[in-house]
């Protein structure tokens, strides 16, 4: 037998996320007496070389007998994703180094986490795709219970728990059906099978898929879980959970659209966009009276998994298939770059309690906000700029990725969802525009500021730039989401 | 021997068994030894699959589940732990400071 | 012979044991006299009153060694079929192997530092 090093070669990216992940944790244990300022940038340094190894290394190809499949697609997602920690690594010092909590757990779960996302990314094998989920889950669970202090954080972190595990099984069940009725666990091969079984575990196997993106009806986790989890955690979901879940989603649509009879296709479709309907309506409409800036955060993210799946339904479409899967991987990048950036915001805002336990009600509300382009300009037109993109207004990051999903539905004829979509989209730049008009046009109550430091204001700079540069000269990363769409399968 | 058939419907009731469990019980241990009931349902189903066709694969992906369930296992206890001390019950409906 | 078949004994038995329990606990509660008295009440002949509550936790240390045992333990279910097919799956298969149990030293080694494993 062959040594297959082209195989460990094409999972270089995970190599190097999961071995910082455990010098970290050996650095926490031999070197914690000393101060801990280097394990943040230890944590950007492994996220962008790991970024690099999967932009410059490795030939694309089919590894692992199939089980994984390193393509631009794959590549385009690792590279999102890497962004997303390393912005939520920034964002965690600052956060966690104002509450003496920074330890090297922290980055080593969050790069742990980083390499399931990654192998998610290039998984073409419903074992393999769970193998990495539970690796990206896992770490995410711990994660949102990481500060030990008072009564929120576990609560998160259980309900995330219960009900990501909970979704973990149904995955798993769909994945055994779908293995007795193909006879295998390769999407090749489900992409050659037939019958009720096929089916009813692809839907399983969806609806479990459906919990970790976070679309309505299996949203319940996201506001209480995003809010309780502590905010830098809270962005790494957001970004990463988000990307590597919709990356598998889109891998294992392509295959479910093409491989079961017309009719099955056809109704998995008719699911997929049901989905995406309600979770834009409903996403929108909930985070409308969210009074917790976090909170509404996590409404609106359940709003943008109904964006993202009107790419997903779009790409059912044979005609349009490469223009939806471009939209999504460019959405994926644009929401990446603005939602860790929102919440690198919030995380300097947070009214924090006299004494460590103290959770205070009104820790996230909007009246923390108010005055803030007097007090900190360059703190208030941040926040403005990731509101601006949310929202989806020019020229942002995420103006053009609403712009090139609806425009993927239609040309895929699902003229529906993308005026849905777009009426929603003005219904949700009413909330976002409010916390700009908190900022701008109330005057301030206390001379408060916030906790800001160097790590933060990284964050903060790089966040701002992608999204202005995303929406100004989009052409250099569609051009690459363009490239990355033809899925090798 | 037992037909296949009948391990299948015995993983699938055990599945069902762990599905109505976690949705209607109110004891935070109850619920997640149902969501390990649920994920040992979908092994057996695996099994019961690999025998059927005589294919090995369903004997290895039991392996790895196992070994995923323990780790989902230890991460679950820990927060279970969590809650407990913060708390000192594990009724569901004592978990409740967030919420709209 | 048909699954049926081959189970029927232990349907009989289970049966007529399930009957066996109900008829006797029935019986002794139907037909018993019941006069309860002060003595008969209390703490059996050479037992000691209870001390404390049955439902008292135990100590979050036995939780904490569980919970490494069970990590740790379950190494085993990979390596053992490892082992009976490491002929044929070569210095792959040993590589593979190596850099899993690597990980598992790492995660001990981080355990052990963090005293987690200490008693005391």
């Amino acid at each position: 037998m062959n040594f297959p090093t082209q195989d460990f070669a094409a999972l270089a990216p995970v190599g190097i996320l999961s071995g910082g992940a455990l010098i970290l944790l050996l650095s926490e244990v031999f070197l914690a007496s000393t101060r801990r300022g280097y394990q943040a940038s230890l944590t950007v340094l492994f996220s962008i070389l790991a970024a690099v190894a999967a932009a410059g290394g490795g030939s694309p190809g089919v590894i692992f007998n199939g089980q994984a499949t390193v393509d631009a697609f794959s590549t385009f997602v690792t590279v999102i994703v890497c962004a997303g920690l390393a912005l939520s690594a920034l964002v965690g010092a600052g956060w966690l180094r104002a509450r003496q909590a920074e330890r090297g757990e922290f980055y080593a779960l969050a790069l742990f986490g980083a390499s399931g996302m990654a192998l998610l990314g290039s998984a073409t094998d419903l074992l393999f795709a769970f193998i990495s989920i539970e690796v990206m889950s896992i770490s995410t669970y711990a994660l949102a219970a990481y500060i030990r202090r008072g009564k929120k954080p576990a609560e998160a972190a259980f309900k995330y728990f219960i009900l990501g595990s909970f979704s973990s099984a149904l995955l798993l069940y769909g994945t055994a059906l779908v293995y007795g009725a193909a006879g295998s666990t390769l999407f090749a091969e489900i992409g050659r099978a037939q019958g009720p079984l096929l089916v009813v575990g692809l839907g399983l196997v969806a609806v479990g898929l459906s919990f970790k993106v976070a679309a309505v009806p299996f949203h319940v986790w996201t506001p209480d879980v995003y809010e309780g989890a502590p905010t830098p955690v809270t962005a790494f979901m957001a970004a990463g959970v988000k990307t590597a879940a919709f990356a598998v989603l889109t891998r294992l649509a392509l295959v479910a659209f093409q491989a079961t009879p017309a009719s099955a296709a056809n109704s998995f479709a008719w699911v997929l966009a049901a989905l995406a309907l309600v979770s834009m309506l409903f996403g929108n409409w909930l985070a409308l009276t969210q009074r917790s800036v976090k909170r509404m955060l996590a409404y609106s993210s359940i709003a943008h998994a109904g964006y993202l799946l009107v790419g997903v339904v779009a790409a059912a479409a044979a005609g349009a298939r490469e223009a939806a899967l471009s939209s999504i991987l460019f959405y994926l990048a644009s929401y990446t770059a603005t939602v860790v950036g929102a919440f690198a915001v919030v995380a300097v805002l947070e009214r924090r309690g006299r004494s460590l336990d103290e959770e205070p009600a009104d820790a996230w509300d909007l009246e923390r906000f108010a005055g803030l382009g007097r007090k900190r300009p360059g703190l208030a037109f941040a926040m403005a700029v990731f509101m601006v993109s949310l929202a989806g207004v020019p020229p942002t990051a995420g103006f053009i990725g609403k712009l090139l999903v609806f425009q993927a539905a239609i040309s895929a004829h699902a003229y529906g969802l993308a005026v849905v979509g777009m009426l929603t989209s003005a219904l949700g730049a009413y909330y976002y525009l409010r916390v700009v008009v908190y900022m701008y046009m109330r005057p301030a109550e206390d001379r408060e500021i916030g906790l800001i430091s160097p790590a933060i204001q990284v964050a903060l700079a790089l966040a701002v730039v992608a999204v202005i540069v995303l929406g100004v000269g989009p052409e250099t990363v569609s051009k690459l989401a363009r490239a990355a769409a033809a899925i090798g399968m | 021997m037992v037909p296949s058939s009948y391990y299948l419907a015995l993983a699938a009731i055990l599945f069902s068994i762990g599905l109505f469990g976690v949705v209607s019980k109110r004891n935070i241990l109850i619920v997640f030894m149902c969501i390990e009931l649920m994920l040992n349902a979908a092994n057996l189903t695996f099994l019961a699959f690999a025998r059927q066709s005589g294919n090995m694969a369903g004997h290895a992906i039991a392996f790895f589940v196992i070994a995923v369930a323990a780790a989902e296992a230890a991460v679950g206890l820990a927060i279970v732990i969590a809650i407990y001390r913060t708390r000192g019950t594990l009724h569901m409906d004592e978990v409740r400071v967030l919420r709209d | 012979m048909t699954p049926l078949q081959v189970y029927f004994p232990l349907a009989l038995v289970v049966i007529v044991s399930a009957i066996l329990a109900f008829l006797l606990v029935g019986l002794t509660n139907l037909l018993g006299p019941r006069r309860p008295s002060a003595v008969k009440s209390g703490v059996f002949e050479c037992g000691s009153d209870p001390v404390g509550d049955a439902h008292g936790g135990f100590g979050v240390k036995f939780y904490v060694v569980a919970l490494l045992f069970i990590v740790f333990d379950i190494e085993a279910v990979f390596i053992y079929p490892w082992a009976v097919l490491l002929k044929e799956l070569g210095w792959v298969g040993f590589a593979d192997m190596a850099l899993f149990a690597f990980t598992l030293v790492i995660g001990l080694i981080y355990v052990w530092k963090k005293g987690a494993l200490d008693w005391e």
